[in-house]
C-alpha cells in the first residue's frame, strides 16, 4: 500500500458521492485504473452504498398528519389578522384539507354519483367534515360535567359520556351535528392522535348489536339501545374502536 | 402573513413532508413521536418562512425537522437514547436458517437495517440525508450544522460500520 493508497481510500466516500473537485476526481480514477486493491474496495464500499439505500424505507407521511399541518397553518397564517379574511381562509384551507385527505376527495366525488347516501356514508361525511379547522367541537372539555349538560336543552336525548382516560380514551368535547336528517348529539374522543366521534340520535326500534364496516380507511360501528341510533367512526382501527364502544355499551 | 405567503409555503415545503417525516421516523423511531415533531416543525417553518428567500427549500425545512427532533429527544429523553448493541442481532441471525435464498437476502436487508438503528444519532441522521435524500454534502452540513469535512467523516464512519456489521452477520450465516 502505498501513500497514494491512504490518499484515495480517504477520499473514497467523496469520489463515489460524486462530490471530489475534478482534479481529485482524476486522480483517484487513475488510481483505481491500476491499484487492484484499491479499486476491490472501492467495489465494496459502493456496494454497501447501494445496499444501505435499498434497506433505508421511505415513509409516508399520514394523510391526518398532512391535514393537521394544513389546519394549522391556515390558523396560524389568519391569527394575526383574524377580523379581515378569516372565513375566506377557513374556507380555503378547508378545501386544502379535503383534498389532503384523498378518501374524502373520493367520499365527495361518491356524492355527486350516488344520490340515496346511506346512513353510513352520512356520517363518515359528517366525521371528515369534523376534522376541519375549527368544526370537531363546540364545547371543548375533557370533563365529561362540562360536556353533557351542555346538550341539555339543545337536543332530545342526553347522550352518555362516560370519561375513559383510564382506558386511554381521552375526552375531546361534544358538539351538535345534523346527519341523514336527524339532530345527532356527538360526543368526540381520541386516541393518540386519531379522533373518535361518537352521534347519537332518537331513533324508534328494537335494540341491535354492534355492528362495524369499513370505507375509505375509516372504521365504523353501529348500534340501537333505548331509542337511540349510536354511530362511532374513526381511522382508529377496528379492535381499538370496538373497545371503546364496548366501554360505552357498559 | 398574507394568503400568497401560504400558497408559496404549500408549495415550496409541504410536497417535503414525506421526506420530513422519514427522516423524523429515523431520528426518533418512533411513529407518534415522529408525527408531532413533524407538526412543530412546519409550524415553525411557516412562522420562520418570511427568512427563506432561495436556495434548497427540502434543505432548509430538513434542518428545522432536525432540530425540532433533537429538541424533542431532550425533553423526552427515556431509554429510546440507549440504541441496542449490534451484537444482540448477530447471535439471532446465526440462529436463522439460511438455506433459503429469499430469507437470506431478506435477512441481509434486516440486518443493515438494524445495523443502521444501531448507528449513533448524529451517524444515522447522516446516512439518511445521503443515502434517503440524496443530499449533497454542502446540503447536509446546512442541515446538521456541522462542516463539509465532518459530514465527509461521519458519513465513511457509518458506512464501514454497517459493512462491518453485515460482514458479521454473512459470517455467521
Amino acid at each position: 500500500m502505498t501513500t497514494n493508497c491512504v490518499e484515495v481510500r480517504d477520499a473514497l466516500d467523496a469520489f463515489l458521492d460524486g462530490e471530489l473537485p475534478p482534479d481529485q476526481r482524476a486522480r483517484v480514477r487513475d488510481h483505481l485504473a491500476e491499484c487492484v486493491d484499491c479499486a476491490r474496495r472501492s467495489d465494496e464500499l459502493e456496494a454497501v452504498s447501494r445496499r444501505v439505500q435499498e434497506a433505508l424505507v421511505q415513509h409516508r407521511a399520514p394523510d391526518v398528519l398532512k391535514a393537521r399541518i394544513r389546519a394549522a397553518i391556515a390558523d396560524a397564517a389568519v391569527a394575526p389578522e383574524r377580523p379581515v379574511g378569516w372565513g375566506w381562509l377557513r374556507y380555503a384551507a378547508a378545501g386544502v384539507l379535503i383534498a389532503a385527505v384523498s378518501s374524502a376527495a373520493t367520499l365527495v366525488a361518491a356524492r355527486r354519483t350516488a344520490p340515496e347516501r346511506s346512513v353510513a356514508s352520512a356520517v363518515l361525511e359528517s366525521h371528515v367534515r369534523s376534522l376541519l379547522p375549527g368544526h370537531l367541537v363546540d364545547v371543548a372539555s375533557t370533563n365529561e360535567h362540562n360536556v353533557k349538560p351542555w346538550f341539555d336543552g339543545r337536543i332530545d336525548l342526553s347522550p352518555t359520556v362516560p370519561r375513559l382516560d383510564s382506558a386511554d380514551f381521552r375526552l375531546v368535547g361534544g358538539r351538535l351535528d345534523y346527519v341523514s336528517s336527524h339532530p345527532a348529539a356527538v360526543v368526540v374522543y381520541a386516541r393518540r392522535q386519531h379522533m373518535i366521534n361518537v352521534y347519537s340520535w332518537a331513533e324508534a326500534g328494537a335494540n341491535t348489536a354492534p355492528v362495524s364496516s369499513e370505507s375509505h380507511g375509516y372504521h365504523l360501528v353501529s348500534w340501537r339501545s333505548g331509542g337511540v341510533e349510536y354511530w362511532a367512526v374513526s381511522d382508529l382501527n377496528l379492535g381499538e374502536l370496538s373497545q371503546l364502544v364496548a366501554l360505552l355499551r357498559r | 402573513m398574507g394568503p400568497s405567503q401560504v400558497d408559496r409555503f404549500e408549495a415550496l415545503i409541504l410536497p417535503h413532508l414525506d421526506d420530513a417525516y422519514t427522516l423524523a421516523r429515523y431520528l426518533l423511531r418512533d411513529e407518534h413521536d415522529a408525527q408531532d415533531a413533524v407538526q412543530d416543525a412546519a409550524l415553525r417553518a411557516f412562522r420562520f418562512f418570511g427568512g427563506f428567500r432561495d436556495g434548497d427549500a427540502r434543505a432548509w425545512f430538513l434542518a428545522i425537522v432536525r432540530n425540532c427532533c433533537r429538541t424533542w429527544q431532550r425533553r423526552h429523553r427515556r431509554d429510546r437514547l440507549h440504541t441496542p448493541l449490534a451484537e444482540d442481532h448477530t447471535t439471532t441471525l446465526a440462529a436463522a436458517d439460511s438455506a433459503d435464498a429469499v430469507a437470506l437476502e431478506g435477512s441481509e436487508r434486516a440486518a443493515i437495517r438494524r445495523a443502521i438503528d444501531a448507528l449513533p444519532a448524529e451517524f444515522r441522521e447522516i446516512i439518511v440525508l445521503r443515502e434517503l435524500d440524496g443530499l449533497s454534502y454542502a446540503d447536509i452540513s446546512s442541515v446538521v450544522g456541522v462542516p463539509v469535512g465532518t459530514v465527509m467523516s461521519r458519513l465513511s464512519r457509518a458506512r464501514r460500520r454497517i459493512a462491518a456489521a453485515l460482514a458479521q452477520t454473512q459470517e455467521a450465516g
